[in-house]
């Protein structure tokens, strides 16, 4: 009697083994989220941020030797992802930032302070005009020094690890992490955001 | 008679002593230095060069806390998390594209 010839399994997707995807996504979408949201500062474009870094993750997972780790290799193709989608959208050139920028040039500017003495971090986080000048001067950096502040001071990783997902030296990163800060702090300070007994709810000053 | 020949002024170290360059060397230097400070990345001879400008420095002083204040609230900036609804949509959606190229 014949066997039947068994059926040609239906083709299979680009990647070797669908599990392993599902593993590497189940494992990591948070963080990616995370890390895409701290980028992009809004939810649907941290969605579709993520969503093409797990696509590219998925057309090279079977590339993907293990020679880092699995987290530092989806940073680096969310960070390369991010300056692509962010390129086609605002098409321009960013400026690099200097430290003579910094400088202040009044003693008031000098002095200009971020309201959170005597507060824990979360508790200052709670002034929601803190908040929201905090994602704002995040947004305005250029985007090579947000890569930096993110991944170093919001994510934690080193600067070594960030210079592995920047393709750059430790060097580097931390110049760029400096400037970074320094904008940040410009910009927050500059806000004269006024410091609210009960931190509820926060003013501007006018 | 030869003029005696004064000489230099002893380097000076200590809080009361530390002259104020405000403006100029000093203030530039530690604001080129301030990330590497707060991040405990520097020798111990210049960390406390540094603390000796601070203390004889009030408006340095404001802003090297200021600048700490930026990093700790970075630090601690929740962000949002993903509903297992998004979490599952993204999936279909990632699937969905991946087959179709």
């Amino acid at each position: 009697m014949r066997v039947p010839a068994p059926k040609t399994p239906p083709q299979r997707p680009a990647m070797q083994e669908p599990d392993e995807f599902d593993r590497l996504y189940r494992d990591h979408v948070d963080l990616i989220y995370r890390y895409a949201y701290r980028l992009c500062g809004e939810a649907e474009s941290a969605k579709d941020l993520v969503q093409e870094t797990f696509l590219n993750a998925y057309q090279g997972l079977k590339d993907f030797r293990g020679e880092a780790q699995v987290s530092t290799w989806l940073y680096t193709i969310a960070s390369r992802a991010c300056i692509r989608m962010r390129r086609k959208r605002k098409g321009q050139p960013e400026h690099e930032l200097s430290i003579e920028e910094f400088v202040p040039t009044s003693e008031g500017e000098f002095r200009l302070q971020i309201p959170m003495d005597g507060l824990s971090p979360e508790e200052a986080l709670q002034n929601k005009e803190l908040q929201q000048a905090l994602d704002q001067a995040i947004d305005k950096l250029p985007k090579k020094y947000r890569l930096a502040l993110v991944l170093r001071d919001m994510e934690g990783l080193s600067a070594k690890e960030v210079g592995t997902i920047m393709g750059l030296n430790e060097r580097a990163v931390k110049s760029r992490l400096h400037r970074a800060r320094l904008f940040v702090r410009r910009e927050l300070s500059a806000r004269g955001i006024t410091h609210h007994d009960d931190h509820k709810s926060g003013g501007l000053r006018s | 008679m030869t003029k005696k020949k004064t000489a230099p002024p002893k380097k000076q170290s200590g809080p009361s002593s530390h002259r104020h360059t405000h403006g100029q060397g000093h203030c530039m230097d530690l604001l080129r230095q301030l990330s590497a400070y707060i991040d405990d990345e520097l020798p111990s001879d210049i960390c406390r060069e540094i603390r000796r400008h601070l203390g004889a420095c009030p408006n340095c002083e404001v802003f090297i806390a200021s600048l700490q204040h930026t990093v700790t609230l970075c630090r601690h900036r929740p962000a949002p998390q993903l509903t297992s609804v998004d979490r599952m949509n993204m999936r279909h959606a990632i699937l969905n594209a991946a087959n179709a190229r």
